[in-house]
């Protein structure tokens, strides 16, 4: 348990939101695009969170507090979140009747991706909560080492 | 840190706050992590029992119940399993309850945040408390207040 660990928990989780916003307003900002470098409309993505896999220090071998106390082995395994990937939502596309476009397929079909605004914006809203929430542990983790750093001056 | 306290200058009570402190600062730390995973699917909170440890620490052993023989007087036998001192040691344990999202985690924002601010509150009444202990041991010591 290091002494910046919690603000590296609450730090992964502020980049992992964030990802997932760029990842939302990305959706957003092609939600009409009909044309991609692979080809086809535009898929809609989603970014994959997982448990980061805590380098667990059981040997006790803690650079600092091991130090100090030998006996005692550090137990912190956790160790935030991240993102292990953007994919693409596997739903198919939007499809509109439109001959005119210059896009439409032989039946005059138009594939449009599968983003609906709604359930981005729905995403967008738990994503900025969830940021909030890390922020709010880091505010909590700075009063916490501030009534700490308090000890010092009594 | 681990140890049992010594009889010092300050008495178990300082080791006692210091064990304190630590255990908030463990549990804030699993509190930053249940909120930093509040969107990975299957994830399970997990928790530290601090208060627990710290109580089997000044050799009182947690009651298993509410139902407990309270004693009011020194000529009641108090019923004590013996039980010894132990040193603090605080665990971190996964929360395996019932999952209420339908991704599968039990995360609650709300309750994860009343429990970080109630967390950092416990803390800063700690601290308060080491600060009062030393402010009561100079004073002793300069034989006047402030």
């Amino acid at each position: 348990m290091g002494y910046y660990s919690a603000l590296e928990i609450s730090a992964s989780g502020l980049s992992a939101e964030r990802l997932a916003m760029d990842v939302i307003a990305n959706n957003i900002a092609n939600a009409n695009t009909t044309r991609t470098p692979q080809g086809g409309a535009f898929k809609r993505q989603l970014v994959v969170f997982a448990q980061k896999p805590g380098a667990v220090d059981q040997s006790g071998d803690d650079p600092f507090g091991g130090s100090l106390d030998p006996t005692q082995p550090v137990k912190a395994d956790v160790e935030g979140v991240q993102a292990l990937g953007i994919v693409d939502d596997p739903t198919p596309d939007r499809l509109e009747f439109d001959p005119g476009n210059p896009d439409a397929d032989a039946r005059g079909y138009v594939h449009y991706p599968n983003v609906e605004i709604v359930k981005e914006m729905v995403d967008l809203m738990a994503a900025s909560r969830a940021y909030q929430a890390n922020v709010a542990a880091i505010q909590a983790n700075r009063q916490m080492g501030n009534n700490d750093l308090g000890l010092l001056k009594s | 840190m681990a140890d049992i306290a010594p009889p010092s200058l300050f008495g178990p009570t300082i080791t006692l706050l210091q064990h304190a402190v630590k255990g908030a600062h463990l549990e804030h730390e699993q509190i930053a992590n249940n909120l930093a995973n509040v969107n990975t699917p299957n994830f399970e909170r997990s928790t530290t029992n601090f208060k627990d440890a710290l109580q089997a620490s000044l050799g009182i052993p947690a009651p298993a119940d509410e139902l407990g023989l309270q004693t009011d007087d020194d000529r009641q036998f108090q019923v004590d399993d013996g039980s010894p001192p132990v040193p603090f040691d605080p665990q971190a344990t996964v929360d395996e309850t019932v999952q209420m999202r339908v991704d599968k985690s039990n995360v609650d924002v709300d309750q994860e945040t009343t429990l970080l601010a109630a967390n950092a509150d416990y803390q800063s009444t700690v601290s308060q408390l080491v600060q009062q202990q030393y402010k009561f041991l100079r004073e002793a010591i300069q034989e006047q207040t402030n």
